[in-house]
């Protein structure tokens, strides 16, 4: 059974359509990332999953229980926030727990105290909200999330305001809860930070999906990813790189070597550069698989394959920039 | 002892914060959430310390809020202070107090983007919008049994308990003033509930906590301005200040329950109406954005505006139909009988022995001024007042002359010129200084 069951999911405001048709399905244990770029229907979507909007079409199942839009039972062991976690700000973290506990019927004050230090606010739990930084209420968030210990968390860039610690732990966390089988729906638009931990994505496009699959799948399918290049001999690169399959290379305004790669064909390269005596001094990841399928399915322009490295690595990152 | 008290503490700790029912679970958190909030408690020491600054101002000054139902008795029986703070509460009191209530409950979550946060725990909409309601309930009732109890003691500790002449001219012993206050007191919380529920219906609809908290303030406006023109009872009847005028027929010598009858039902009507659209509005809604725009947004305020004066426009024209409930037959028939009972009650105030069952023959004219003698307004009455004597004319004819200032309700102050019956004191038959019960009359008939 599906911890998350939609199918043909539409919802539109007037003459916009922001989500069209959607199916999704997430199981036990699996950790899926939804993907797209702003105004695809994400939050939308995550609202519908949470009874905050009521679909024009289509029906929801949550952990085998159908959704009749006004939430309640169907989100039993169903933790998590959309956007950003909102909270009374005139109350201590501790009691904001204390009060969600409390609708939630099950959660005891101890409960509350072990969400609250595994997010490490154990210390500010005392303090008002009013006072907590983005980051705090982000910790909040999730503390609230895995108050009613969840099978079925739905997450809403749960990373945003986090700093790199933060993040690392949260991607930690992710994993840890689906390893004991929870079932994980992960929206962000930060792809760095979903790369580590999903198993599976769902890309949207102006309310639709435009890909859905395994991570194996998705990096498969993948066009070539980009990377910034600095050897002791650029000339000689170059020309090793236009003899090898699956390797792309030029230069860059800036007069740096930028390559674009095929999946697998990176290894030969830097064998080829190695027996060629070029040593490499620098090799970046400018563009992950998971970000250059997110931007070839999501982008107006020329298909990303055609273009040349060095513009791949600017369309891309132009695009991330936006 | 030792042992078992962490134990007990630890056991404690890991019971379920929340019972088995959801609606009882929401009720409690909105419980905690309005307790946390300054509104409630500046509201609830309002409630407690407002009756007794009230009568400590009055009782350090000679004049008397004489305008108000039984203003003019507030130096003499504490129970008058109560009465004329419920009369001030039916009219601005319980609207603001069900504004700061109800008006921000709604808007409140919308305000702090909290929606999301409640909506996706195990309660459904209808458990957080029962938990809610039950919550503003039970803390309007609260508020006003608060101000009941502390108006009375305010009241009965400053001034004390004393007897107080009812609104058909007859002393009313402390015991009986006392049940009937707080009677008046329970009667009014229909009405109470009937502008909290219109202030969720503002805070739902609008989603916004001022537009919320003004809107029982708006109906209250909107029934003032109602109230003093047309002169058909039926416009007034359907509004919810009607719901605090009910309790006027208990103070009478022949107590009348049609309006507190028909005030009770409208009330209830008022209350099933905006609970229902209000629900229907929440359980159809979408909730869309995180918060709601702090930039100003005149289009709101300008149709809720555009909406009221529309509204009042209708009723102020049906305020003419149906029967007039404010006739110079029923106010001369009242004011007559009054006049008799607080002519008698001087009497034996000075210390004249007023046989048992003593009457006298009065004949009272009364006549609104420049208008129709129908509707509220100010009204003249003239008591034509037959005294016997033994000669050849067996009748000694003396007139009094009352200004009557009439209510909708049937509820009317009536004063006279000193030169006809004493001034607002006199002396009593011990030498002390009482309130003259024919200075000013208050009064109430029954308006169906």
């Amino acid at each position: 059974m599906d911890a998350v069951r939609a199918t043909g999911l539409d919802k539109r405001y007037g003459t916009t359509t922001a989500v069209d048709g959607v199916d999704l399905a997430v199981a036990p244990g699996q950790v899926r990332g939804l993907l797209g770029p702003n105004g695809a229907g994400k939050t939308t979507l995550l609202r519908m999953l949470f009874g905050l909007i009521h679909p024009d079409a289509g029906s929801v199942e949550l952990l085998g229980r159908p959704l009749d839009g006004l939430g309640g039972g169907a989100l039993e062991e169903v933790g998590g926030f959309v956007e950003e976690p909102a909270f009374y700000p005139y109350l201590s973290g501790r009691a904001n727990l204390t009060l969600l506990a409390r609708l939630d019927a099950g959660p005891s004050a101890t409960a509350v105290e072990r969400a609250l230090a595994r997010v490490g606010l154990e210390r500010r739990g005392e303090d008002r909200v009013a006072g907590y930084s983005t980051g705090m209420r982000q910790r909040l968030g999730l503390a609230a999330a895995l108050l009613r210990s969840p099978r079925l968390l739905l997450l809403d860039e749960p990373t945003s305001g986090l700093d790199p610690g933060g993040t690392r732990t949260v991607a930690a966390l992710v994993r840890e809860l689906a390893t004991e089988g929870v079932a994980v729906l992960l929206c962000s638009h930060q792809i760095g930070a979903l790369e580590r931990v999903c198993d599976a994505y769902t890309v949207l496009r102006e309310g639709r999906v435009v890909w859905d699959g395994s991570a194996a799948e998705l990096v498969a399918q993948a066009p070539a990813s980009a990377y910034a290049l600095a050897t002791s001999d650029d000339e000689q690169a170059l020309r090793i790189a236009a003899e090898q399959v699956g390797v792309r290379a030029g230069r860059s305004t800036r007069g740096e070597l930028a390559l674009a790669v095929h999946e697998g064909c990176l290894d030969a390269f830097v064998f080829a550069l190695g027996d060629a005596r070029v040593a490499i001094r620098r090799l970046d990841l400018l563009v992950s698989p998971l970000e250059a399928m997110f931007f070839a399915l999501t982008s107006d322009g020329a298909p990303l394959a055609e273009l040349e490295p060095v513009e791949l690595a600017e369309t891309v990152l132009a695009g991330a920039e936006r | 002892m030792s042992t078992l008290a962490p134990r007990a503490a630890a056991e404690q700790s890991s019971l379920p914060l929340g019972g088995e029912d959801p609606i009882w679970n929401a009720f409690r958190t909105e419980l905690q959430k309005l307790g946390a909030q300054l509104t409630s408690r500046l509201l609830a020491v309002i409630c407690i310390a407002g009756p007794f600054a009230f009568a400590a101002v009055l009782k350090a000054q000679s004049g008397t809020p004489s305008d108000a139902l039984f203003g003019a008795w507030v130096h003499s029986s504490g129970f008058a202070i109560s009465l004329v703070i419920l009369g001030f509460a039916g009219t601005w009191g319980f609207p603001l107090i069900a504004g700061l209530l109800g008006g921000d409950l709604f808007a409140s979550e919308d305000r702090h983007g909290t929606w999301k946060t409640i909506l996706t725990r195990s309660c459904t909409r209808t458990d957080l919008y029962a938990g809610k309601l039950l919550a503003a309930g039970a803390l309007a009732v609260a508020l006003t049994l608060l101000l009941a109890v502390s108006s009375v003691l305010a009241g009965v500790l400053l001034v004390g308990a004393h007897s107080l002449v009812d609104l058909s001219g007859v002393l009313i012993p402390p015991g009986r003033l006392l049940g009937l206050t707080l009677l008046s007191w329970l009667l009014c919380l229909l009405g109470m509930m009937a502008y909290t529920s219109v202030a969720i219906l503002f805070s739902v609809a609008t989603r916004n906590g001022i537009i919320g908290v003004l809107g029982p303030l708006l109906v209250a406006l909107l029934t003032q301005l109602l109230d003093l023109i047309g002169r058909g009872v039926g416009v007034h009847l359907l509004l919810i200040g009607s719901a605090f005028d009910g309790w006027h027929g208990l103070f009478t010598t022949h107590p009348f329950y049609g309006p507190l009858l028909i005030s009770s039902l409208v009330s209830v009507a008022w209350i099933a109406a905006c609970v229902t659209t209000s629900w229907r509005i929440l359980r159809r809604r979408d909730f869309l954005a995180t918060t709601v725009s702090r930039a100003p947004d005149w289009r709101t305020p300008v149709r809720i505006v555009a909406l009221a004066t529309a509204l009042l426009a209708v009723l102020a024209l049906l305020a003419n139909v149906g029967p007039a409930g404010d006739t110079a037959h029923r106010l001369s028939a009242a004011i007559g009988e009054e006049f008799n009972n607080v002519t008698l009650l001087q009497q034996q105030l000075i210390g004249r022995r007023v046989p048992a069952g003593a009457k006298l023959d009065v004949l009272p004219a009364c006549n609104r001024r420049a208008a129709k003698a129908v509707g509220p307004g100010d009204w003249n009455c003239t008591l034509y007042v037959y005294l016997p004597q033994a000669h050849s004319v067996p009748f000694q004819q003396t007139s009094v002359e009352y200004d009557v200032s009439l209510e909708y309700n049937g509820c009317y102050k009536a004063q006279s010129p000193p030169a006809f019956i004493g001034g607002p004191t006199m002396l009593d038959a011990h030498g002390h200084s009482v309130t003259n019960p024919l200075y000013i009359v208050y009064g109430c008939f029954n308006t169906l």
